[in-house]
């Protein structure tokens, strides 16, 4: 970190608050940010822990590692956790952070909102992932399709917990999408239009929107299926003559809105990322804008390319699959315009930069697998076979994690004051990229030679072996480069190089303050003039001689002011919200209402009701509490 | 010859040098593999996933190698240029889409002709075979010839064999992937597949799979496909059709139980005449591997083999089958009272060489631990644990009544007679 020279002096704490109560009372988004990050990171490994169990099964053919029962839990649980419990809350630990930040405000516009969603995605969590050490987990998969997750064919409270645990950590979504959505639109600093946000600011704005709309379907999905369990009802019950295609088409509503709802954020960190360590804006901020709410927007006409082996016919088959191959063009455009925004810059290598260009890299092979099943025909040769497996962790894990580990090492600095450990860093790059090719590349192979998804054990000379031991070595790997940043991430908050204010030479208001960023954000709201306020303010005349594409801001010089001292809210006379752990106690109240359901599994109807009413009764009173008490 | 497109010498090209580079790992058998041309639908498949490759393998040599070459010319040395801070260019960007989308509608439309073409109704004459999804075996029944089977499926080669695919339970897939692409089985619904095999596809084994995540033992819901000649099936059709006949032939061979891959004819002990055509055993241990079961039996299930020897079909048909319980789920045509539709039909169980959805050898061994415990040698599996004092694991109860290992023998040589 020699050429990032960091001031002499350690920055004071971000906050004078201490101790395990201020985190449960805090109502801050930066520590809710940082509650986030370090959740979603403990989630992150628990699902690879069981992604390196599941690798250890079928490393060789007819393995005896872990039973079916138990495989069929694990890759439940590592499905369910990856995509509810590490990837989009390590999204929200970006959105919680960053957001105020890239928009000069000082909180989110509901602090306490905030505080809640964080608290139902803990306990929501805990409540889906704990089952697996007394081998109950859910186990119908993470798409969990109807009539294998009724009662009829899965008569323990392995599905309880997963449908019971989904809908808990919906509400987390939701209410937090709510809260970013009026953040973004109502707590702007003067002269931030929306078109001059930062990218990751709106890859998250458009993100909200494909919360707050994908997710009513799954939870009309998830009521239906908690009916059916718990009181009866015959929406998937196929005796009664029910449609299972009815969860189907609910969940994949669902379900590909999803993926982009993974994948925007991990664009909008890289988007920060290339730009800085280019030394370039940008290329195309408009076209990356319109690109990214198109693929919101057709990501909602194309859910039924999951199942285009179900026979919906010839016509409905087609229409998804040009709708599908349309998504192909906007995130074409994305990729093109990174490559671009790096084209006659000054690209430094460092570690986030790496992750970055590594996202670009992988993604566009998960991009192409992803048309090659666009096509009908050729998906029904690919559906439901390690092609797919291939396919999709492509996208997710070389696109939404290779995005993710850049924002942390690039945000890292921001957050902590200190810089991850570069050399380690670097470490843990390479360990993860190759790890990463070795283990999911070959799954294109065994998928394509006839390899099916989701089975437990397979038999030798079906021409897989080699390819299932390759990538097990990878997963290995993979376990490897996770544990040498874990060590990293942890050595290098008390350890690291100390980081100023802007230690990457970045563009956006985030770095104008200092890091890690006092309470109250911004001593001044500051009044931005340009999509790049902080190089105006460092080199007024940085992009003289070119044309206007884009927006050059307003002439004259740059308003912004670089704040550099720490000081307290209370002293610059600043109201912050008061701390307080009602919205926690809230949260604690809707899960155990939600828990008393499980009692009913073993006709203990007078606990279920106490549990249920107790619950609702500190959800309500909880909630009584924190609305009638004064946010500041 | 007729001379190849541009496009059809460089994915040939492709296609070779992926080969080699499989190949030269030293794995040259690819059993299960989707690339071939064994079908009409596999053809037709295979065909535009051919154009996807081809048009894959260009997008990524042109993004990759722009990438790589973009970061190499631009990283950041002493003494290099300032970097131009350009906002973006609009005539760049509109290419970058414009390509892209006449790319995709090169694939766009030969995908939309196809989806008709495989989805069409199945040709005049086609063979009728109805599959119908069970956790976690499959049925197959030839509605036309009065056939009912389990997890074997045979079709004559060069007639288009069409599947009506149903489920008795949760959703299932069927899938072949040397046929072509596979289809759901929709509770409450029926699905429709249909493919010719080639005229000139000799007598050969296919594996098959359950491709639909199903429970417990979905990785164990196999099946095999044996496409055989038009007479071959006709024979095998004939005898298929017909009620099981049952005399004392003597008790079947028996083998030790050992890992060993041990495959005992179907065909091996019954008189020619009594029975039809069968795929013949030696031909899948010598050409079709592949299509054997290795599953190996589970630790804890032991039993007397020596009692094999000494198994009495009549007594196994009478007191076995009938009092052991076998006949509450079990469909023998022939049986008086043989006709519940739970279990596999047993008609004809000895002219074929798995049981247990594929998941095992069908020889006396394995078929006698397989009627003691079932739920032991297949998690979840449905079937009763038979055996006499053996522990139910989906029960978790000792099972205390049932049949004893003398019983058991007797039961499985009447299997065995059911040529």
């Amino acid at each position: 970190m020699a050429t990032l020279a960091a001031p002499a002096r350690a920055t004071a704490p971000a906050s004078t608050q201490s101790g395990l109560w201020s985190w449960i009372a805090t109502t801050d988004h930066k520590r809710i940010g940082t509650l986030y990050l370090w959740t979603a990171l403990a989630f992150f490994l628990i699902g690879g822990l069981e992604a390196a169990l599941i690798r250890t099964q079928l490393a060789r053919p007819n393995m005896g590692f872990v039973s079916a029962d138990t495989y069929n839990q694990l890759f439940t649980m590592h499905g369910t956790t990856m995509v509810f419990l590490a990837v989009m809350p390590l999204s929200a630990a970006f959105f919680n952070y960053l957001i105020p930040l890239q928009i000069g405000a000082r909180d989110v516009a509901f602090p306490r909102l905030n505080a809640f969603s964080y608290w139902v995605y803990l306990l929501g969590g805990i409540f889906i992932t704990l089952p697996i050490l007394f081998q109950v987990a859910p186990d119908a998969g993470w798409f969990g399709y109807a009539p294998l997750t009724t009662n009829q064919f899965s008569s323990g409270p392995n599905i309880d917990f997963w449908v019971i645990g989904l809908q808990v950590l919906g509400v987390s979504s939701l209410a937090a999408a709510f809260n970013f959505i009026t953040t973004i639109i109502n707590l702007r600093a003067p002269g931030m239009t929306l078109m001059r946000m930062p990218m990751f600011t709106w890859m998250s704005f458009v993100v909200q929107f494909l919360l707050i709309l994908a997710f009513p379907p799954i939870t009309v999905a998830l009521v239906f299926l908690l009916m059916d369990r718990f009181f009866g009802t015959t929406f998937y019950a196929i005796a009664q003559g029910a449609d299972p295609l009815l969860w189907q088409h609910l969940f994949w509503v669902f379900g590909h809105p999803e993926v982009y709802i993974l994948i925007l954020p991990a664009f909008g960190l890289v988007s920060e990322v290339l730009p800085t360590f280019s030394k370039k804006p940008l290329f195309g901020y408009n076209v990356m804008v319109y690109s990214g709410i198109m693929i919101g927007f057709l990501g909602f006409g194309v859910w039924a390319h999951h199942m285009f082996a179900v026979g919906m016919g010839a016509v409905a088959d087609s229409i998804f699959s040009l709708m599908t191959m349309l998504i192909a063009i906007p995130t074409g455009v994305k990729i093109f315009n990174w490559i671009a925004t790096m084209w006659a810059g000054e690209v430094r290598f460092t570690v986030p930069m790496k992750f970055a260009i590594a996202l670009i890299a992988m993604f566009t092979i998960g991009g192409i697998s992803g048309v090659m099943h666009s096509s009908p025909p050729a998906d029904l040769q690919q559906t439901d076979s390690y092609f797919v497996v291939a396919h999709f962790h492509y996208v997710l894990f070389g696109g939404s994690i290779m995005g993710i580990f850049a924002g942390i090492y690039h945000y890292y600095p921001k957050i902590t004051g200190r810089f991850l450990d570069e050399r380690l860093g670097n470490v843990h790059f390479w360990l993860n990229f190759i790890g990463m090719n070795l283990t999911f590349f070959p799954m294109h192979f065994s998928g394509l030679l006839g390899m099916p998804r989701r089975i437990y054990t397979y038999d030798a000379g079906q021409g897989w072996d080699l390819f299932n031991l390759l990538a097990t070595y990878g997963t290995y790997l993979l376990v490897i480069a996770t544990a040498v940043f874990v060590w990293n991430f942890v050595r290098s908050r008390t350890r690291g190089a100390i980081a100023g204010g802007d230690p990457w030479g970045a563009a956006t208001l985030e770095w104008s303050i200092p890091s890690p960023p006092p309470e109250y954000n911004f001593a001044q709201i500051p009044t931005v003039t340009s999509r790049y306020p902080l190089w105006d303010l460092k080199d007024p005349s940085w992009h003289e001689g070119e044309d206007s594409h884009g927006d050059t801001g307003t002439p004259g010089p740059s308003p912004l002011r670089e704040e550099t001292e720490t000081h307290t809210a209370k002293s610059l006379g600043i109201p912050m919200p008061y701390p307080t752990a009602k919205p926690a106690f809230t949260a604690l109240g809707l899960v155990v209402m939600f828990s008393g359901l499980l009692f009913l599994r073993n006709d203990l109807f007078a606990v279920a009701m106490t549990v249920t009413l107790g619950g609702a009764a500190m959800l309500i009173g909880g909630l009584y509490a924190w609305l009638t008490s004064p946010l500041e | 010859m007729p001379k190849l497109s541009l496009r059809q010498t460089a994915t040939t090209a492709l296609t070779a040098v992926g080969l080699l580079a499989l190949s030269g790992c030293g794995f040259t058998e690819y059993p299960n593999s989707t690339f071939n041309h064994h079908t009409d639908f596999n053809t037709a498949i295979d065909a535009l996933f051919q154009r996807l490759l081809f048009w894959g393998t260009i997008v990524f040599v042109v993004v990759e190698a722009g990438l790589v070459y973009t970061i190499i010319k631009y990283r950041k040395r002493p003494g290099g240029p300032k970097p131009r801070p350009i906002h973006g260019n609009a005539a760049l960007e509109i290419t970058w889409t414009v390509i892209p989308a006449l790319i995709l509608v090169l694939i766009a439309i030969p995908t939309v002709r196809t989806i008709f073409q495989t989805q069409a109704d199945a040709p005049a004459g086609a063979l009728k075979v109805q599959v119908i999804g069970h956790q976690w075996w499959w049925e197959f029944r030839y509605p036309e010839l009065g056939i009912v089977t389990a997890n074997e499926l045979y079709v004559p080669v060069g007639r288009t064999v069409e599947f009506e695919l149903t489920t008795k339970d949760v959703l299932h897939s069927f899938w072949i992937p040397q046929m072509g692409g596979k289809r759901d089985l929709i509770s409450n619904k029926t699905n429709y597949l249909w493919f010719t095999p080639n005229v000139d596809l000799g007598t050969s084994a296919w594996n098959g799979f359950c491709t639909e995540y199903c429970g417990s033992s979905h990785a164990n819901m196999k099946f095999r496909l044996y496409t055989v000649q038009p007479d071959e099936f006709d024979s095998w059709a004939k005898h298929q059709a017909s009620p099981a006949v049952f005399s004392a032939t003597p008790a079947p061979t028996v083998t030790p139980v050992t890992p060993v891959a041990q495959v005992t004819g179907a065909d091996s002990t019954a008189p020619a005449q009594t029975t039809g055509y069968v795929f013949p055993s030696a031909r899948l241990a010598t050409e079709f591997p592949h299509v054997i079961p290795q599953t190996p039996i589970p630790a804890g299930l032991t039993f007397d083999d020596a009692l094999l020897a000494a198994g009495d079909p009549a007594r196994g048909a009478n007191e076995g089958f009938m009092l052991g319980g076998c006949i509450g789920c079990h469909a023998i045509s022939g049986v008086p009272g043989a006709v519940s539709e739970i279990g596999p039909n047993l008609t004809h169980i000895a002219s074929r060489h798995t049981i247990a959805g594929g998941l095992y050898k069908n020889d006396a061994p394995t078929l006698a631990r397989w009627i003691k415990n079932a739920r032991h040698m297949k998690p979840g599996s449905l079937m009763n644990t038979i055996g006499r004092g053996e522990y139910d694991p989906i029960l978790k109860t000792t099972n205390t009544g049932g049949l004893d290992d003398r019983q058991i023998a007797d039961v499985v040589a009447y299997l065995l007679a059911l040529k």
